[in-house]
């Protein structure tokens, strides 16, 4: 599997981000990064004790991330659930975190098999 | 090797993957120090702010957000000299304007694009490395500038002293004179100013005239024009022959008028200067050349100005020009000492100032002395007028908004050094708190022993704070350094903390800050805690230890005399007994049954004794086999010993057996100094000796001369007799 091809598979941008980052390498040393950033879990953990504040940053950063690394489809969810949790709109915000979960696993599954492949 | 420092970059955002990201785009032509949130970023820049070339803030961030990293660094002034650049995803223009409104250099949005992140950091380091290297440049030339040019007129004004054969220090005191006078006069009109705003507020409509006097703010550049111009007030005098100028005897009316009119020629020299005239120092030199001799009451020359038609600068440097002629030593007069020019000018002797002019003389009388002695001095060692020019230059700059130097910033950072060093090395708790914003921060070493952070916004809502600390001992501390004064401003307390669920002392010494001596405002402290829990603890012991007889764990005799003077002086209505009492026989038991056995008794009496007695009664062992027992009674005693006595004297210990002689003083009889008490009591348990002992007896003052002569067993007293005799 190339980055090219995980990026299609986790439905980011892959030739934006290489445009922005200049080389592959740094790239890929991100994004084989992000499967240690522990923003996701802070997450899961936030919303679990419903401490909302917490959440907010965490799908912030999440959304940075995102941003930076180009992994459109996480970014949108993620920015949408920021959003959410800024407001304080908790019922809202239920659903876009399901949604940012199922993201979630598309990304770090693709971002796997990448790892396996090279 | 090239050792060119590195651009440091301080990196704050919470997540680690954008601080890695932006590092690696940044690449290895800088340095970087990375903080998590907003309160370490805000610790690292208080610390290390002189190396920091710029700073990348994130906005969201916990703990401490941009925006208040931000507003802390407007409060300290910090923005000025530290370029900051704000990367956020935030796409809201009112929050960017917000940002940009609290002084940011620039602003990044999400995602980051290499190139355009690397030229922004370097554009903005440039941009201020280059506007420090410029400033300093500027600063560079306006003190060369005004170095030149002063020196120039101090050429002018020694040319004159030259010929004039003044050859002591006359331009440099009269310089020094008119400078301190100003300066006096300046903070005077400072102070009536500050009154008359304040009687204003509280509907009191006065006239600036109502305050008073003469209302002369000046700022250090008009003081600086005046104090230089002064230099050269008598350069008319190079217009008058030398022979008039410098005869050694009398002069004649006409010769007398030939020199009045160097005022004149002054005048008519900086008159005729092509250019310049309309420079401060030409007009102001213009002034106090032509009229420094005109007087108060119109009776100086050459016009004969009266009142306050003569410039102010003139009437000063008059003023100057009369102390300094009187204490000099001249071809034809010895110097006059300071005190009596002083007085010789407050009498009018020297012709008539303005009485404002005269108070301030008066006012500044002690000063003047000291302070031609250092101007001197400083002339000595420069012998060029650096120190005041750089001054000068410094402050009409910083006016304009500059900052200053790297030299400076170096200095700070060096000295920042030292005390962060020192103040590891003291095992101090050094603290410093600020009222607005409420914060408190602490030495590296002593936020790590008291497990806080280095800084605490919100000091007294802080959970883990007050955890630490009473909220009463908090308050306490603090209406403690309210209370203080500006010229009183420390406070010493000790202070009880909670620490790993245990009670510490600690010793705090504080020092309030107050704004501004006048106003005085409270703004926070500064000060240092100290653990004096163990010497604290060990103190204890020590007096514990001091105070009691080991054997008998009883009070030592020391140790009673001051607890019974301590509860005479307490209580001075209230009536008291001391009594004595030692063991008959006692010899016998050490000799016949060993001094272990010896000290057994003696421990066994001493339970005896407490448990006889009541609270609050004093109970000692004086020495050997001799007790104390000192309480307070109502109406009789008599009962109360009565009862102790016979108590004492109830059962033998083992094989020994117990009897005691006991004599009693009570301060309704020989009144309430400890030694007489103790010394009555002794001697009325001397006279049980002479009877044989086991009896108790009160101290007579009858029969005190005879007590020790008289036969003991006639020497029962009062009402004692019965209940005196030997128990069982």
């Amino acid at each position: 599997m190339t980055l090219e091809e995980c990026y299609a598979a986790l439905e980011g941008d892959y030739k934006e981000v290489v445009g922005r980052l200049r080389t592959e390498r740094l790239v890929q040393k991100f994004v084989l990064k992000f499967l240690n950033d522990g923003s996701y879990d802070l997450l899961v953990t936030s919303m679990e004790n419903q401490n909302y504040d917490d959440a907010f940053r965490a799908a912030h950063t999440i959304k940075g991330v995102g941003q930076n690394l180009s992994f459109n489809k996480l970014y949108k969810s993620s920015h949408l659930l920021t959003e959410a949790l800024r407001n304080k709109n908790i019922e809202e915000a239920a659903p876009l975190y399901e949604q940012v979960k199922a993201d979630y696993a598309q990304t770090v599954s693709a971002i796997r098999q990448y790892e396996a492949s090279i | 090797m090239g050792k060119e420092r590195k651009l440091k970059i301080l990196i704050a955002d919470d997540s680690e993957m954008n601080r890695s990201i932006l590092i690696d785009m940044l690449g290895d032509e800088f340095d970087f120090i990375e903080a998590e949130n907003g309160k370490e970023a805000l610790s690292i820049l208080k610390k290390r702010s002189a190396e920091i070339d710029l700073l990348l803030l994130d906005i969201m961030m916990p703990e401490m957000d941009g925006l208040d990293v931000l507003r802390q660094m407007n409060a300290s002034h910090e923005i000025v000299s530290t370029p900051v650049i704000v990367i956020s995803a935030e796409t809201d223009p009112d929050k960017i304007k917000e940002v940009y409104d609290l002084g940011v250099t620039d602003f990044i949005g999400r995602p980051f694009d290499e190139a355009i992140v690397w030229h922004r950091v370097t554009n903005t380091i440039m941009l201020f490395s280059k506007q420090k290297t410029l400033e300093n440049k500027v600063i560079e030339q306006v003190v060369e500038k005004e170095k030149l040019s002063k020196m120039m007129i101090n050429i002018l004004g020694h040319i004159v002293e030259f010929r004039n054969q003044e050859s002591g220090q006359h331009v440099l005191h009269i310089r020094t004179l008119t400078e301190l006078i100003l300066r006096h006069l300046s903070e005077k009109t400072k102070k009536k100013r500050a009154a008359g705003v304040r009687s204003g507020q509280s509907g009191n409509l006065s006239s600036p005239e109502g305050t008073g006097g003469l209302l002369f703010d000046l700022s250090e550049e008009e003081i600086a024009v005046i104090s230089t111009a002064a230099a050269i007030h008598d350069i008319g005098k190079i217009g008058i022959p030398g022979e008039i100028l410098n005869k050694p005897g009398r002069l004649t009316d006409e010769e007398f008028t030939v020199i009045k009119s160097h005022t004149e020629i002054g005048a008519a020299m900086l008159d005729a200067l092509p250019a310049y005239q309309d420079e401060p120092l030409v007009r102001r030199a213009y002034e106090i050349c032509r009229w420094h001799h005109e007087r108060y009451d119109g009776r100086g020359y050459p016009d004969g100005l009266k009142g306050d038609e003569i410039p102010i600068s003139a009437q000063i440097v008059a003023l100057a020009d009369v102390y300094d002629a009187l204490t000099s030593e001249r071809v034809y007069k010895k110097a006059i000492p300071h005190e009596t020019a002083v007085q010789m000018i407050l009498d009018g002797q020297c012709g008539q100032f303005n009485p404002e002019l005269l108070e301030c003389l008066r006012e500044i009388e002690g000063t003047i002395c000291e302070e031609m002695r250092r101007s001197e001095e400083r002339e000595a060692a420069l012998g060029k007028n650096g120190d005041d020019t750089v001054n000068l230059s410094r402050e009409v700059l910083e006016r304009k908004g500059l900052m200053i130097s790297d030299r400076t910033l170096g200095l700070l950072e060096h000295e920042r050094m030292k005390y962060r060093f020192f103040a590891d090395m003291s095992e101090e708790v050094q603290f410093e708190f600020t009222l607005s914003p409420p914060s408190l921060m602490l030495s590296e070493w002593g936020a790590a022993y008291l497990g806080l952070d280095e800084v605490i916004m919100n000091p007294l809502q802080d959970p883990k704070v007050l955890k630490l600390a009473n909220r009463k001992d908090i308050e306490r501390l603090s209406a403690a350094l309210r209370g203080t004064t500006p010229e009183d401003p420390i406070v010493k307390m000790d202070y009880c903390i909670r620490q790993n669920g245990g009670e510490r002392w600690m010793k705090i010494i504080g020092r309030a800050i107050w704004a501004g001596s006048d106003s005085a405002e409270y703004q926070g402290a500064i000060g240092k805690m100290i653990d004096v829990h163990e010497t604290r603890v060990k103190m204890a012991e020590l007096e514990e230890m001091a105070s009691h007889d080991p054997m008998t764990g009883l009070y030592n005799h020391r140790a009673a005399k001051i607890r019974i003077q301590n509860m005479i002086a307490e209580r001075p209505d209230c009536r008291f007994a001391l009594a004595i009492f030692d063991l008959d026989h006692f010899k016998q038991a050490n000799d016949t049954y060993g001094h272990q056995f010896g000290d057994q008794v003696l421990i066994h009496m001493a339970q005896r004794l407490q448990r006889v007695v009541r609270a609050g009664t004093v109970t000692s062992r004086v020495g050997g086999d001799e007790f104390l027992l000192f309480l307070e009674y109502k109406e009789h005693v008599d009962l109360a010993i009565n009862r102790i006595f016979n108590a004492l004297m109830n059962g033998d210990y083992e094989q020994f057996h117990i009897s005691v002689s006991l004599g009693v003083a009570k301060t309704d009889t020989v009144g309430k100094d400890y030694d007489t008490l103790f010394h009555a009591a002794d001697q009325a348990l001397y006279s049980v000796k002479r009877a044989g002992g086991g009896q108790f007896r009160f101290y007579d003052s009858s029969s005190s001369e005879t007590l020790s002569a008289i036969s003991p067993i006639d020497g029962c007293e009062e009402n004692t007799g019965e209940n005196g005799e030997k128990g069982e």
